[in-house]
């Protein structure tokens, strides 16, 4: 593979942002036809190196060179990069969801006779990329009606559709299931075959290790090192060690669980889909939670979880139809959010930039959020409780801030998350449930913040995990309900759990006896 | 703590003393003086403050022109300032104000509307200013010094009289169809127009000889909100379609000013209806043109200039200490008290008339040849 | 920490609240002493600032309603025909009936709560998007306005007048100035005081140092000379004059509302609605009700504009209320709002308000036309607004937000010093 020549060398960078140096001295070199992966933790300067050399900080605001194809290449904007054939796909998807793929693919690049859009030749050609990537669509059928998976495919074509020498993919699973994200892979090791260099940005080590031929690991801004995935044998706990700089004896904290006697208790919970009124998202549920259990819900994408989730919180998701929650023997009415913070329950939300933090708060405020009550008398807040009870959990779940009244904005995602899992550990819940508490935060702070579900489970709260990632279940959960189209399909013991006989279940209408 | 405080009142107390002492050259001044103001006079250089309505009209921009010059020629310093388009009532309102913070000795206001004004009529008043209405009357308020304006009832009169006279040279005898238009209900000339045109036409829709095609007689039915040429059109082109659509024909439309003439005009035209006689007022250049067209029957000559020279002369023997020279002590009741009025005469102008009465205007006399 | 750098920090644009507020007063005070040049010393008269105070209190107490309106992430069109509904209603009232001037105010006070309401229950309750119910309303009232008043012009008796045209009166012994405004500048003198000492208080509870005692000190005299001097020039002018008492009304009013919506569990709600709405309904918070509060209260805010406006114009027309909205939402955005809610303060609003009064009233000062102050306001609005944004997105220093952030989150302590490490990279856009 070495023996490829260069593509792509990027010689000392540095870029700085007022007071703070956000890459020291990179050195990268990708050569053709490689699929080369970048791995660093949150901040470690990945995203910022990408937009170096996609022209997004154009030439002159960072200091070093960039040599491309052979030649020094200046890239003065996001244009001139993709002039050259660099297109890079970013983590947020930029589609326009009210236009049709077709529209989609050519958004600013159309083919034109004169002045008009040559709209015969924009479909013929869409139908060709869509073939490329694996799409099978109607070219005019609109983004927004597609699911997550595909979109992900029409940013690639869109891609092609530019004359792409080298394709950048930020995070591009971070939100697709297992099979989606194992479609993708695939497609770019038949790219690989064509010839087409690709670079990835992946916080999902295990795909990295199967799809990358090399690595070069940031950390701090700086390059680490670069390996060659065959040559240096190079697995999942190698790469993790030159992400944090040490080894990382385990990837889940210790924990001896010490599970009480069962105070939760959900039966035959159904709940029709908010707009498709023929679509049940949660089909007879039944399900219990121990004090000081962690429990997980393990399912595909779209299989229901998290609508369970939202809809015990409140009614918050889908139209209720039929169901009862016990808590300590006693039934008891969830029909608003607030009656459900009340009864003790607390729900952390998949997307917290979209839905789980207002991003405008400053840290102190988001924290006393779910519950104001606490720390106001006569309605009037008491801001010394409030500084206090922010500067506690700032403390206790090391919120990495100069201050708690900093802006929530500023902080990292593992950061956001810890004052997320704050604010409803300050709700006095005696349920929490996590949806996806770990997505998009690197490896560091999932492991704070499985040493955070551990001690709410030690101090005798039930804790519910939902999560995409099977490793973590298993690691985490001391048991683990199975999900599939809104059916709970099974329920194993943490000694019983591994991956294939959880996947199975993921994946099978069939009801397992409990 | 203490030391705080003390600090703190220390400081305080300095500034308490410096700003005190900064602040004792502004003495009260008492309400004594305010009323015997004008019988003093004041310097020959004082400032004159004029507030006038939006400019929504020529006249109002002419206005504000001859006084600008006319103050600056008698050696007054002047603020002459409009409202805004569409903030007018607010606007002058602060420029009253602000002409009183300035110390206008006079200030003349031609109320946007006449009867929201009366908190500054008497700030101006307190401060020993004199205010004089200009063309239209501001009422509720008893600190009004003098009004002068043209004659609005006889406007009305002299519109009714060459409504009848345009309609008889047309068709000899009657029945004769009309529709009547009044101008905006804030404006308290608007009743007073209409008032005079109907002096003279009741007595004749009454025995039957002229007839309200439409039956809207009433001042509310006929009133256009702000002068606005768009609302005279609008009616008019309702009053079409729901009275003058089969063969009935309109003789004459009664229009209290030019800019409405026009737009009934232009909504007759449109309808593909023979012209009427239709009246007007304010010798606007475009309805000048019209009647000279043939088109529009008539308008009435308030000459500007008159009516601004005889407001200067107002100032100038104020200036001295004099009593300005009025003409009509009883008519003119705002609601208060009656106010001592100048009233100058209007002229009918119609196409016969026209070269003669504009023979001293630069700007229409050219048009009349 | 050198004397300067510390008064840099805690006095001038510091970390502190007071400090901050400093920061936004200067523009105004800019811009004020900009026209005391200009016009010769006419800006700060006592004849001047009071009528500026009585010219635009009715603008500012509609700033305060729209802040609260557009924090929650709406708007507000129908302002000034809700005013100008509510002062002909008022008007026509106390004529027709003899209502007592008082109960035609609590009239006035209820129909806006109910027009307030109505157009609550369409944003909240149905849904209707607040530009669309309220542009549907500013329609409605003001041909309610020309419907009930016949687009005439009704007065008000002199007892209603003093809402918008009235003074303090003169009592107690002769002082040469009015001894009530003294009272109150006093009182005002007293507060500040008391609310430094709570401040350095609180900030010591809070296990953070306080600024050091000698920048309290100047701080509260700087405070303490601009209310004295405020207070001499209100009560020296002419005899029959005072503070205003529409001026004390709006004083009342911020005071309320600053406390309301920076330290009350309800207020709070008003920012968490507009700042993401999702997620203040997953922590319990009542969309539905926090959307119909702020369109009621707004309804109130209105009618008690228009009302002062109605009693200052001693009548009411049908020209009341023609673009306040404009002027409301103006106020607001250059006192730092933003478009898409979440963000913004009731004191930040005021003096966005008062910039734009003191703008208007120093170029009419100077006896420039109707027509080019339109023309200035506009573009004072548009830099104002296009410098912060431009500020922010430079990573730099933004005035508007310095300026108006620790109106909301009062007493921010300087704790801890920001450490600078590595892995504060992700503070950046750079995060990896």
């Amino acid at each position: 593979m070495s023996a490829a020549p260069v593509l792509l060398e990027m010689r000392s960078i540095t870029k700085t942002f007022p007071g703070v140096k956000a890459l020291a001295d990179v050195n990268l070199v990708v050569r053709e036809g490689e699929i080369h992966a970048i791995c660093g933790e949150n901040g470690a300067g990945k995203s910022t190196l990408m937009k170096v050399l996609s022209g997004v900080y154009p030439y002159g605001d960072y200091s070093g060179e960039i040599r491309y194809r052979g030649e020094e290449a200046r890239f003065g904007d996001i244009r001139a990069s993709e002039q050259a054939g660099i297109v890079i796909i970013h983590q947020e998807l930029a589609l326009i969801p009210g236009m049709s793929i077709t529209e989609n693919i050519f958004l600013g690049n159309e083919p034109r006779t004169g002045l008009a859009i040559d709209w015969k030749t924009a479909q013929r050609r869409a139908l060709e990329l869509m073939k490329l990537v694996g799409l099978r669509e109607d070219p005019d059928a609109l983004v927004k009606d597609i699911g997550v998976g595909k979109q992900q495919l029409i940013e690639i074509a869109k891609a092609f559709a530019k004359d792409v020498k080298l394709l950048i993919l930020d995070e591009p699973t971070a939100a697709l299931n297992e099979s989606d994200s194992q479609q993708l892979l695939d497609l770019l090791r038949e790219f690989k075959t064509q010839g087409i260099t690709s670079i990835i940005i992946s916080h999902k080590l295990n795909e990295i290790e199967a799809i990358a031929d090399s690595i070069t690991i940031l950390r701090d801004g700086r390059t680490i090192e670069t390996l060659d995935v065959k040559a240096d044998g190079v697995n999942e706990d190698r790469i993790v060690r030159g992400m944090v700089g040490r080894d990382m004896e385990s990837r889940f904290p210790d924990h001896t669980p010490n599970v009480g006697e069962v105070f939760f208790e959900v039966r035959d919970w159904t709940v029709r889909h908010p707009i498709a009124t023929d679509r049940l998202v949660c089909k007879h549920a039944n399900f219990s939670v121990r004090r000081g259990e962690v429990v997980g819900f393990a399912g595909l994408m779209g299989a229901g979880r998290t609508e369970l989730a939202m809809s015990l919180f409140g009614r918050s998701y889908g139209t209720w139809l039929s169901g009862q929650v016990f808590k300590d023997g006693r039934e008891i009415k969830l029909r608003t959010v607030s009656e459900a913070i009340e009864h003790g329950l607390a729900y952390v939300s998949e997307d917290r930039k979209a839905i789980g933090l207002n991003l405008l708060d400053d840290i102190k405020t988001s924290i006393v959020a779910a519950k104001p009550a606490k720390i106001a008398r006569h309605g009037v807040i008491d801001e010394v409780a409030e500084h206090r009870v922010a500067e506690d959990y700032r403390q206790e779940l090391r919120i990495k801030t100069p201050s708690v009244d900093e802006g929530i904005s500023k902080l990292s995602g593992g950061n956001q998350q810890k004052v997320v899992l704050a604010k409803w550990m300050f709700s006095d819940p005696d349920l929490l449930i996590l949806d996806e508490p770990t997505r998009g935060i690197d490896v560091g702070a999932k492991f704070e913040i499985y040493g955070i579900i551990n001690r709410l489970a030690e101090q005798g709260k039930g804790v519910v995990v939902i999560s995409s990632e099977l490793p973590e279940l298993i690691g985490l959960c001391d048991r683990i309900y199975t999900v599939f189209e809104g059916t709970i399909t099974g329920e194993v013991a943490r000694a019983d759990a591994d991956p294939e006989r959880l996947m199975k279940q993921m994946t099978t209408t069939k009801k397992m006896p409990v | 703590m203490s030391k705080f405080l003390t600090k703190a009142v220390a400081v305080g107390a300095a500034a308490v003393l410096a700003l005190g002492a900064a602040s004792c050259g502004n003495n009260r001044e008492g309400e004594g003086q305010t009323g015997d103001a004008p019988a003093k006079g004041f310097a020959a250089d004082s400032l004159i403050g004029v507030a006038l309505p939006s400019k929504t009209s020529e006249n109002w921009v002419l206005a504000g022109d001859l006084f600008t010059n006319g103050l600056k020629e008698a050696g007054f310093k002047s603020d002459v300032q409009y409202a805004g388009a569409s903030t007018t009532v607010a606007d002058q309102q602060g420029q009253i104000s602000s002409m009183v913070t300035k110390g206008a000795k006079v200030i003349v206001i031609g109320a946007t509307d006449a009867a929201q004004l009366s908190t500054q009529v008497k700030q101006a008043k307190e401060a020993g200013a004199v205010v004089i209405a200009y063309d239209r009357l501001i009422t509720n308020t008893g600190d009004l010094d003098y009004y002068i304006a043209f004659d609005n009832f006889k406007v009305g009169q002299l519109q009714g009289q060459a409504l009848l006279d345009g309609m008889k040279a047309k068709k000899a005898t009657g029945p004769w169809t009309v529709e009547l238009f009044s101008g905006s209900p804030d404006d308290n000339n608007s009743a007073v127009f209409f008032n005079g045109a109907m002096d003279v036409l009741k007595p004749l829709i009454d025995k039957g000889e002229v007839v309200v095609g439409s039956g809207q007689k009433e001042i509310k039915q006929t009133a256009i909100q702000g002068w606005k040429a768009e609302g005279a059109q609008q009616r008019m082109d309702s009053l079409l379609t729901s009275t003058y659509t089969g063969s009935k024909t309109l003789d004459g439309v009664l229009s209290p000013n030019d800019t409405l003439a026009r737009a009934i005009l232009t909504s007759i035209k449109g309808a593909g209806k023979p012209t009427p006689i239709v009246t007007g007022q304010d010798s606007e250049v475009e309805s000048v043109k019209s009647i000279m067209a043939g088109q529009q029957y008539s308008t009435i000559n308030k000459d500007t200039r008159k009516l601004v020279a005889e407001t200067i002369n107002m100032v100038k023997t104020l200036q001295t200490g004099g009593t300005p020279q009025v003409n009509d002590t009883e008519t003119y009741n705002n609601g208060t008290k009656v106010i001592p009025s100048f009233l100058l005469p209007p002229v009918i102008v119609t196409k016969a008339n026209a070269a003669e009465a504009y023979a001293n205007d630069p700007k229409l006399s050219p048009l009349t040849k | 920490m050198s004397g300067l750098q510390d008064l840099k920090k805690n006095l001038f644009g510091g970390t502190t609240s007071v400090g901050r507020q400093f920061g936004m007063i200067f523009t105004l005070v800019a811009i004020i002493l900009l026209f005391e040049v200009l016009t010769d010393g006419l800006t700060l008269t006592s004849g001047n600032l009071i009528a500026v105070v009585s010219q635009y209190s009715y603008i500012l107490i509609l700033a305060i309603g729209m802040l609260m309106v557009i924090v929650a992430g709406h708007i507000d069109l129908s302002v000034g025909s809700v005013a100008a509904f509510v002062g002909i209603v008022v008007a026509k009232a106390i004529q027709n009936f003899d209502l007592p001037w008082p109960l035609g105010i609590a009239l006035g006070l209820v129909v806006g709560a109910l027009i307030g309401a109505w157009q609550g229950f369409w944003v909240a309750y149905v849904g209707v998007p607040a530009f669309i119910v309220t542009l549907a309303g500013m329609l409605l009232f003001r041909g309610g306005n020309q419907f009930i008043g016949n687009a005439d012009t009704v007065p008000v008796p002199e007892g209603f007048r003093t809402i918008g045209a009235g003074y303090l009166p003169e009592v107690g012994p002769a002082t040469g100035y009015n001894n009530l405004t003294l009272l109150l500048g006093l009182i005002a003198c007293l507060a500040v005081a008391w609310r430094e000492w709570r401040s350095r208080k609180t900030r010591q509870e809070m296990g953070a140092e306080p600024a050091p005692l000698w920048i309290s000190g100047l701080r509260l005299a700087v405070m303490v000379g601009v209310i004295i001097f405020a207070t001499l020039r209100f009560a020296g002018g002419r005899v029959g004059t005072s503070l205003p008492v529409s001026g004390i009304i709006l004083i009342g009013l911020v005071l309320i509302y600053s406390f309301y919506t920076r330290n009350t569990v309800s207020g709070r709600r008003i920012y968490a609605v507009g700042g993401n709405a999702r997620a203040a309904e997953l922590s319990g918070v009542k969309l539905q009700r926090v959307n119909f509060f702020v369109m009621t209260n707004m309804g109130i805010l209105a009618a008690l504009a228009g009302m002062i406006f109605v009693a200052r114009s001693a009548a009411s027309g049908p020209q009341d209320g023609l673009s306040w909205e404009l002027d409301a939402i103006a106020a607001v955005f250059i006192g730092g709002a933003a478009v898409s809610g979440g963000l913004g303060t009731v004191s930040g609003s005021i003096v966005g308000g008062l910039v734009m009064a003191l703008l208007n009233n120093g170029l009419q000062l100077m006896g420039v036309g109707v027509d080019l102050v339109q023309m200035i306001k506009g573009l004072v609005l548009l830099f104002a607004v296009a410098l912060d944004v431009y500020n922010k997105s430079q990573g730099r220093f933004s005035i508007i937000d310095s300026i108006t952030r620790p109106f909301r989150r009062d007493e921010p302590p300087a704790a801890v010093p920001p450490v600078e490490s590595p892995r504060q990279t992700d503070k950046t856009p750079a995060a990896g």
